[in-house]
């Protein structure tokens, strides 16, 4: 199928729309109207990259007519209104340039919308150069999302940028069958509360793809996949963000060959509690999670994550993490928690999933540097009470000869904590095979038995009362007969999603 | 910066008319007939396509706007709710027009059933000295609802300059407005006429699986239920026959006015407030409703979920405090500073404030404040 412009009475119709909308300035509408046909000579599909490639098209448009629409920077009104008025199957195609927008290009329930621009640029570019497209939110209106598709099935969003936005910059809900390929999102001012919350945000879809994409700087995560199902999140980079990549409440997901650096903490799994959604069936692999030691300045769940955390694994289950690298994560490199860690009222759980459970760890490669500076030397126990119990700990660890929290830690507190649990793995987590780092010392886990050890460091006066308090963890070696089980059945799929 | 009208005769008589401009043309024809349709013509149906221009939907008289006031078309009823959703302080004239020999169905706890064929308009200006109503009004948006057969559908139409017609705006308009607030000091902020796929933002259902439904918000039985120039509004509908099943009036629901302090209890006073304002997302069938567990419809009976030393899920940095309501204690509570707070990115609603309104979120404080104290943990 050969794709077409705005022809016949499509484009008529759509023409007499938006001029009709125009009552600003007739000039600034998008080109549709002028745009001749894809095989016609002079095509202005040059400053677009040229025709729709059918190919790059989801299998649903490819037996239907390709119709594209083009905008270049200037047409941010006729844009708005265009994606409020789509036709399924439609490229929204976006040139070079910096878009200075308004508001929210806002798509709605439609099949097959494609919005592309001519390229995500690098770290640090705010105005679009001659082969980048970036969507400038710096001046839109109050609470303004970047781009918000909500419903619909087979979207697409590729090659542009998502800037300044005062809330989240892309976010997809309740959509089947999505791409988000080469989009960067990215706020320029570091460390900041007022950015926006989220960069790349598909919450509630099925089928999400989500690859070669870059986020920075966001105040709360910078790729997150939230209550959803079927999820391949690869190829990304995230970085200066409270949570670098986020997993949460999802159902089968493949996170691998991503880069989560200098962020608070880099690649999270967890579930909230009073979702709907219990996560299962994750797999982590193949990644680059070092170095994620940025003081927090987030609020919420990830805001009481200490910084330098590299994963963090709360309230999940059936979660895989092999192949890896960490390395230089100031407070520890993988921790696996129970989900009464942090919120411990279990009524709050309303489906019953704070445990972890089924979690194996085998295969990373762990580099030197992490584990001796907790929560990047800034300790806060109301904000980030995991980072007061670790810095308590370890505090008189040296005398036991633990001069660092090791790599794996974990603590897998129920409801019903009547014997003290100390190294009873009934959480089922395996943690063998890791590769780890010169700096390591002998032991690799430790179970922080927080139902026991936590009301020791409570009363503790002296630093003989941490003494006892320490006693009441164990630190072992990774080759400990308790964690040398091979994961869990039936292992996890492979997530194949829809062409 | 766009033409203000000064409106000096016609903004007196509506200053007389409080709220109703339509009275001085009297009830609208359908009012007469008590309910006999059959001598009413057949009502302008909505296009199946939007049209570019408003005026051929004959929504509204002709002229439709007259020194700043809106003049719905003769055969609309025009309607007021009980408590409004706060928009920037717009004023809004609603209408409804019913179709032929059909009628509404009464639900006292959700939005009616009103039938295929209905349109309701809703159509925002705003003063240009909020001290001064002779000042000028510019009209700004006319948002049409449509029900269709597969259900609503939402238009945005922008008014032009001349205030002579509205044009199809599927993309909204983001238009700078220039005014005086109540106390006098200069406000500028840009307002926001959302586009189409933005409607949905606030007028959705959503069950847990499924892709939102869009509906209404304000038309639920019970923010309709009250007097506006001498008639009870349902019971106007009812007579001219356009309402089904409604039961006598001791037996209904009825929303109070929030912000009148001689008849209601705060409690009563906020709940209503909160419900117009907030609950068409954060209530079970919202789907925002359901991720954050915050609901602040008037039915829920649960403190934890009203948020009452509730930690909410994602609310971000920034946001006055750890627990939505610490009772009280509104300045550290993220319910009050969420929706008095013009912080982009940190205000609530998501869609549709640009500025504080004082008021509501006086009425909210105060309701945290009288709550007994508590320690959240």
């Amino acid at each position: 199928m050969k794709a077409f412009a705005w022809s016949g009475l499509v484009a008529s119709v759509l023409v007499a729309a938006l001029g009709a909308c125009s009552d600003d300035d007739t000039d600034n509408n998008g080109n549709n109207n002028t745009n001749p046909p894809a095989n016609d000579a002079g095509n202005a599909a040059d400053a677009f990259g040229g025709p729709v490639d059918p190919a790059s098209l989801y299998s649903y448009c490819k037996d239907k007519e390709a119709r594209y629409i083009d905008f270049k920077p200037g047409q941010e009104q006729a844009l708005l209104d265009a994606v409020n008025t789509l036709p399924e199957c439609t490229t929204v195609r976006l040139a070079a340039g910096t878009f200075k927008m308004p508001n929210t290009i806002s798509v709605g329930g439609i099949k097959g919308v494609t919005i592309q621009g001519a390229g995500k640029g690098a770290k640090g570019e705010l105005v679009g150069g001659a082969a980048s497209t970036v969507l400038d939110y710096s001046a839109a209106v109050a609470n303004a999302i970047g781009v918000n598709q909500t419903g619909g099935e087979w979207f697409t969003i590729e090659n542009l940028a998502i800037v300044g936005t005062s809330n989240d910059a892309l976010r997809v809900d309740g959509t089947t069958n999505v791409r988000i390929r080469k989009v960067r999102t990215e706020w320029a001012t570091e460390n900041a509360p007022t950015n926006g919350k989220y960069g790349l945000y598909p919450v509630k879809s099925t089928n999400v793809l989500m690859e070669d994409c870059e986020a920075y700087n966001a105040s709360d995560a910078g790729i997150y996949v939230g209550q959803t199902t079927n999820a391949v999140i690869r190829r990304n980079i995230a970085k200066g963000n409270v949570a670098g990549i986020e997993i949460e409440n999802t159902v089968n997901a493949d996170v691998y060959e991503n880069t989560a650096q200098d962020n608070t903490t880099g690649l999270v799994v967890f579930d909230l509690p009073e979702n709907p959604t219990p996560g299962t069936d994750i797999k982590l692999h193949d990644n680059n999670v070092t170095g994620n030691n940025r003081a927090n300045f987030g609020d919420g769940t990830v805001g009481n994550v200490p910084a330098g955390t590299g994963t963090f694994v709360m309230a999940s289950r059936r979660v895989e993490i092999t192949g890896n690298t960490y390395g230089a994560n100031n407070t520890v490199d993988v921790a696996v928690i129970s989900g009464l860690t942090l919120i411990p009222t279990p009524a709050s759980w309303t489906k019953g999933n704070f445990l972890t459970e089924n979690i194996y760890v085998h295969g990373n490669t762990m580099t030197a540097g992490s584990g001796t500076k907790i929560d990047s030397g800034n300790v806060d126990k109301d904000k980030r009470p995991l980072g007061a119990v670790l810095t308590a700990i370890y505090a008189v660890g040296a005398n036991f000869g633990q001069t660092r929290v090791e790599p794996f830690v974990w603590d897998g507190v129920g409801t019903n904590p009547a014997a003290n649990d100390k190294l009873v793995n009934d959480i089922f987590l395996c943690i063998n095979n890791n590769t780890l780092a010169s700096d390591n010392g002998a032991n690799a886990i430790a179970d922080l038995n927080l139902a026991f050890s936590g009301p020791a460091i409570q009363a503790a006066q002296t630093p003989g009362d941490l003494t006892t308090a320490y006693q009441l963890t164990s630190h072992v070696a990774q080759t400990d007969a308790n964690f040398s089980c091979t994961g869990f059945t039936p292992a996890l799929a492979d997530v194949v999603l829809p062409e | 910066m766009r033409a203000w009208t000064s409106g000096f005769l016609f903004a007196a008589i509506a200053v007389a008319a409080a709220c109703s401009s339509s009275s001085e043309d009297g009830p609208a024809p359908s009012s007469i007939d008590g309910g006999v349709d059959a001598a009413v013509p057949e009502p302008e149906a909505f296009p199946a396509t939007p049209p570019a221009n408003l005026s051929a939907a004959k929504l509204f008289a002709d002229p439709p706007i007259v020194d700043g006031q809106v003049r719905p078309a003769a055969d609309m009823e025009r309607y007021e709710l009980a408590t409004a959703l706060f928009s920037d302080y717009a004023l809004k004239t609603r209408a409804i027009r019913f179709p032929k020999g059909k009628a509404a169905k009464y639900d006292a706890r959700e939005v009616m059933d009103f039938p295929v064929g209905t349109v309701i308009t809703k159509t925002f200006s705003m003063e240009k000295d909020r001290r001064d109503p002779k000042a000028g009004i510019r009209v700004i948006e006319t948002r049409v609802l449509v029900r269709e057969d597969a259900g609503w559908i939402a238009y945005p139409y922008f008014w032009n300059e001349e205030q002579t017609d509205a044009t199809y705006a599927p993309g909204g308009r983001v238009v700078e407005i220039d005014t005086i607030d109540a106390a006098g000091a200069a406000a500028k902020f840009n307002y926001l006429v959302p586009s189409k796929n933005q409607c949905q933002d606030c007028h959705h259902t959503r069950e847990a699986e499924g892709p939102p439904v869009l509906t209404l918000i304000g038309p639920k039985a019970r923010n309709i239920d009250i007097v506006v120039n001498g008639k009870n509004q349902l019971e106007h509908w009812a007579e001219i026959g356009k309402l089904e099943g409604l039961p006598p009036a001791a037996e209904r629901p009825k929303a109070i006015d929030a912000f009148d302090t001689t008849k209601n209890t705060l409690d009563e006073r906020a709940r209503t407030y909160l419900d117009i304002n907030c609950a068409h997302c954060h209530r079970p069938e919202s789907s925002v409703g359901q991720a954050s567990q915050l609901f602040l419809d008037v039915w829920n009976t649960t403190a934890v979920n009203l948020g009452v030393c509730k930690r909410p899920g994602s609310a971000g940095p920034n946001v006055g405090g750890t627990f939505d309501i610490v009772p009280g204690d509104h300045t550290t509570s993220i319910l009050w500073f969420r929706m008095q707070t013009t912080d982009s990115g940190k205000m609530m609603p998501l869609i549709g404030r640009a500025v504080q309104h004082a008021e509501g979120a006086a009425v909210v404080a105060a309701w945290i404040d009288a709550m007994p104290p508590q320690t959240c943990q």
